[in-house]
């Protein structure tokens, strides 16, 4: 790969700029979907372009009593981690840029930077309602996260590989939300926790704790906290859909499922009251976590006895 | 029991402490008893179950009678006993009640930094209604009181959160408010927690001041009634009741039948309203933001109705002192009965909700549970009181205006948590519908307004009304002027505080503000003490000044 196209890459397509966009279009679907589900009108389609051009335009206020380097460059840590991640999914449905054996793992990992970073700026900034909201963050974290990994095992185990690309290419012969619905629905519920979206928002209850960690955020690193989100978002649903839904194979099933998927988050998003944590964690552990086991179990146990 | 037998219950029970006795009022027995006694009497009523504390009044008697007095309202049904204290004003120590009625705490506060009574035992480190500046020794409701002492003291201005309260071990101090995204008005609550759990909670209440029992002293009867109407943005139409009917009753007039009936029918109308913006406000600190959009969306019906009767969205100005200003017709009937038919539905829809949503369940159900027992020893009023299987509604205990001819029936739960506490909230609005329609089909016929003589004859009246939130008590004093000598507005908001401050520590911090919500608050009742001065300002600003420096800011 030359530089140039090493360039585009980053920059422009598969990750960079198009991401950026697609994060925001999804961003938009979300809130005019929930928006209309509770009867509002909710934001015409440029809002969250609105949004980011106006926030990335303001000051950046800085507390005193931060650490600086930190405080500037957790965001830019969460929009590298998750634009990394963005590399090794098949997006928009073509084959992903960079892959290597075992790249699943390595996103899972990326996807988790975002969250990760959330959780350090909130200790760093050291509000106390900050504080509250990170030691959430993280608390969610431990909660959602080995169920999430469990239930995108299952498509890798079935698949007999732990890359992304030839899981989404087995995956195109069979729709795995068939064989295994646990799984999808623990990736689902579990894709609404990374994204900290209701009713899993303790960690950013406004009622509660203002903003939760990103409360002393402003300006340019508030925005690329939320465009690091907004790109998780865009691959987390490329992920689920991929494995769960048929696979992608070109741009049309690609919005087509990562569109239905979306849907169904937002009508969960609409129905759902915001769990307290120590709920989110129980539901987790108590439910996902063993359901989603107890599955893998079933298909290590099928693999071995009918190869 | 009658209420003469009530009463005679609450004499014999005082006896021994009974100094004289006066019967200001039909349904009113004043006690007249020595400061020392006050202890002992309270104990004995307390012990014997008669009634609650309602309210302490406290009046200052003027320079020339050297007195000052505080009036401790029992209320039991219709029955009002007082034990009144007369104290003189340079020695104004009274004891403190607060060990055995913990709601006292909020009333003697407000007997010591409005009107400088030293009682017993009160931490006045700290205040709880007026400025952190305001000078010390310079109580507002004085007699001898002038604006110009009102000079805000600099150094007492206290940062409200200290920095060292920040981190000590794990417990650190969580601010909510006065600016917060959890409340819709200004008040400021310091819970200190341990991790998640809540282990202490503080409030500080006054961000909202207007000084309204001052104002009133200078204002004529009927111009009152624009300034009490103001007390409140959401029970707007309650206060002006309150103070309409104590001020007829005063002036020995008695309006006619078709305004008690549209008096009602617009506090049915206010209660729909109130109770359904509750609603919503408690689903949104639930974090369920669907029920708080749809529940908001139908309030807007019962405020189009409000505006079509009234004229007026917020602050109706329905009534006058006599009657009311405005009259139902045929057509406007049977708006409001549609409007009346469609919001029935929907409160029925929210009932079932509140009720079998389970992941709406998971935050109410089984929290912040009160029992009748501890209700009764907070001095819990209105929905929050019922939810807990406390009879307590004025309308019924003593129904007062249309609602002895339009009665309504009492909704209780025994639970007391957050879940009894919504349906019996909405309950009561399907029981404001049966009402509503009752008033409309029997509507009485007659003039809407009697004539109301400009001086009102001298006496002292208490005017009880049902709020939204509960029992509201206007004390409303004569001297035969055209201005009022005294009045004083007890708003239930001030009696529910002790039990979210008492019910907060040991819940989980995602519980607080359901529990703040859970009584439903309401900031500006409580605050319309006493305020002259901006509430950290430095300066007294005239209404041109303060108009010039919004202008001023705006415009930078």
């Amino acid at each position: 790969m030359n530089t140039l196209a090493s360039f585009f890459t980053i920059l422009i397509y598969p990750a960079g700029l198009t991401l950026i966009l697609f994060g925001m279009f999804y961003e938009w679907i979300d809130r005019k979907l929930v928006a209309r589900f509770q009867n509002r009108a909710g934001p015409r389609w440029f809002q969250p372009f609105a949004d980011a051009v106006k926030l990335l335009a303001k000051e950046q206020i800085q507390p005193g009593i931060v650490n600086p380097y930190l405080f500037f460059a957790l965001p830019i840590v969460a929009i590298a981690g998750a634009s990394t991640a963005a590399l090794y999914v098949p997006l928009m449905g073509f084959t992903p840029p960079s892959s290597f054996s075992g790249d699943l793992i390595v996103t899972l990992y990326l996807l988790s930077l975002p969250t990760m970073c959330v959780g350090l700026a909130g200790w760093n900034t050291s509000s106390r309602f900050s504080l509250i909201g990170a030691t959430r963050a993280l608390t969610q974290l431990f909660a959602y996260e080995a169920p999430f990994m469990l239930a995108l095992l299952g498509p890798a185990l079935v698949a007999g590989s732990w890359q992304i690309g030839e899981i989404n290419e087995y995956a195109q012969t069979r729709w795995l939300i068939l064989s295994q619905p646990i799984g999808f629905i623990v990736a689902l519920i579990g894709l609404m926790g990374k994204l900290e979206l209701p009713p899993f928002d303790a960690p950013e209850a406004e009622t509660e704790i203002v903003a939760g960690a990103l409360t002393e955020y402003s300006g340019r690193g508030l925005m690329m906290f939320k465009i690091g989100k907004s790109i998780e978002l865009v691959v987390g649903l490329t992920l689920v859909s991929a494995f769960y839904l048929g696979g992608l194979s070109g741009i049309g099933s690609f919005l087509l499922k990562s569109v239905a998927l979306l849907f169904l988050m937002s009508v969960m998003q609409t129905l759902f009251t915001r769990f307290r944590i120590d709920q989110t964690v129980g539901l987790w552990w108590r439910f996902g976590a063993i359901l989603v086991l107890a599955q893998i179990v079933v298909i290590i146990l099928w693999k071995g006895y009918m190869p | 029991m009658n209420i003469e037998q009530i009463l005679q219950a609450a004499e014999k029970i005082l006896e021994p402490w009974n100094k004289e006795t006066l019967r200001p009022e039909a349904n009113r027995v004043d006690i007249v008893m020595q400061a020392d006694d006050l202890h002992a009497a309270t104990v004995a009523l307390h012990e014997a179950h008669w009634g609650y504390l309602s309210a302490i009044t406290g009046m200052d008697l003027g320079v020339d009678s050297g007195q000052m007095e505080a009036l401790y309202h029992f209320c039991s049904g219709p029955a009002i006993v007082s034990l009144r204290v007369r104290v003189p004003r340079e020695n104004t120590s009274i004891p403190s009640i607060a060990d055995i009625l913990p709601p006292a705490i909020f009333f003697e506060r407000e007997l010591s930094e409005t009107l400088g009574f030293k009682v017993a035992g009160l931490d006045e480190s700290d205040r709880l209604f007026i400025p952190d500046d305001w000078p010390p020794d310079v109580y507002p409701l004085r007699a001898d009181f002038s604006p110009e002492q009102a000079t805000p003291v600099a150094e007492k201005h206290v940062e409200e959160i200290p920095e060292q309260g920040m981190l000590t071990g794990n417990t650190f101090v969580i601010p909510i408010g006065p600016q917060h995204p959890a409340l819709k008005e200004p008040g400021h609550f310091q819970f200190t927690v341990d991790g998640e759990i809540v282990t202490g909670a503080k409030m500080r209440l006054g961000y909202a001041h207007r000084g309204i029992e001052k104002a009133a002293e200078s204002r004529s009867w009927f111009q009152n009634l624009y300034l009490f109407e103001r007390v409140c943005g959401i029970c707007s139409h309650t206060h002006a009741m309150a103070y309409c009917m104590g001020v007829e009753k005063l002036a020995q007039v008695e309006a006619p039948p078709r305004a008690h009936a549209i008096r009602e029918l617009v506090a049915g109308l206010e209660r729909i309203h109130s109770h359904l913006l509750w609603l919503g406000v408690a689903a949104h600190e639930a974090g369920f933001d669907t029920l708080f959009m749809y529940s908001w969306r139908d309030r807007e019906t019962v405020m189009n109705l409000l505006e079509q009767v009234t004229g007026n969205r917020v602050n109706y100005s329905a009534n006058v002192l006599g009657g009311v200003k405005c009259d139902i017709g045929a057509e406007q009937a049977e708006k409001i009965k549609e409007g009346v038919d469609y919001l029935e539905t929907r409160i029925r829809h929210y009932l079932e909700v509140v009720t079998t949503d389970a992941m709406f369940l998971n935050r109410t159900r089984g929290i912040g549970s009160i029992t009748a027992a501890e209700a009764e020893r907070f001095g819990l009023l209105g929905p929050t009181a019922r939810a807990s299987g406390l009879m307590r509604d004025v309308r019924i205990e003593a129904p007062y205006g249309a609602y002895v001819r339009y009665p309504v029936s009492l909704v209780t739960r025994t639970n007391g948590d957050l879940e009894a506490r919504c349906e019996v909230r909405l309950e009561e609005l399907l029981v404001s519908c049966f009402a509503i329609r009752a008033i409309l089909d029997n509507m009485p016929d007659g003039p809407l307004t009697v004539r109301m003589p400009r001086k009102i004859p001298a006496g002292e009246t208490i005017s009880r009304v049902e709020a939204p939130r509960g029992e509201l008590l206007y004390f409303i004093k004569s001297n035969g002027g055209e201005n009022p000598a005294r009045v004083h507005v007890r708003t239930p908001s001030l009696c529910n505080w002790v039990s979210v401050l008492e019910k907060a520590v040991g819940r989980q911090l995602a519980d607080v503000p359901m529990l703040i919500a859970g009584m439903d608050p309401c900031f500006s009742c409580n605050d319309r003490l006493v305020s002259v001065v901006r509430p950290h300002g430095s300066e007294i600003l005239s209404w041109t000044q303060l108009r010039k420096l919004g202008i001023e800011y705006y415009s930078r």
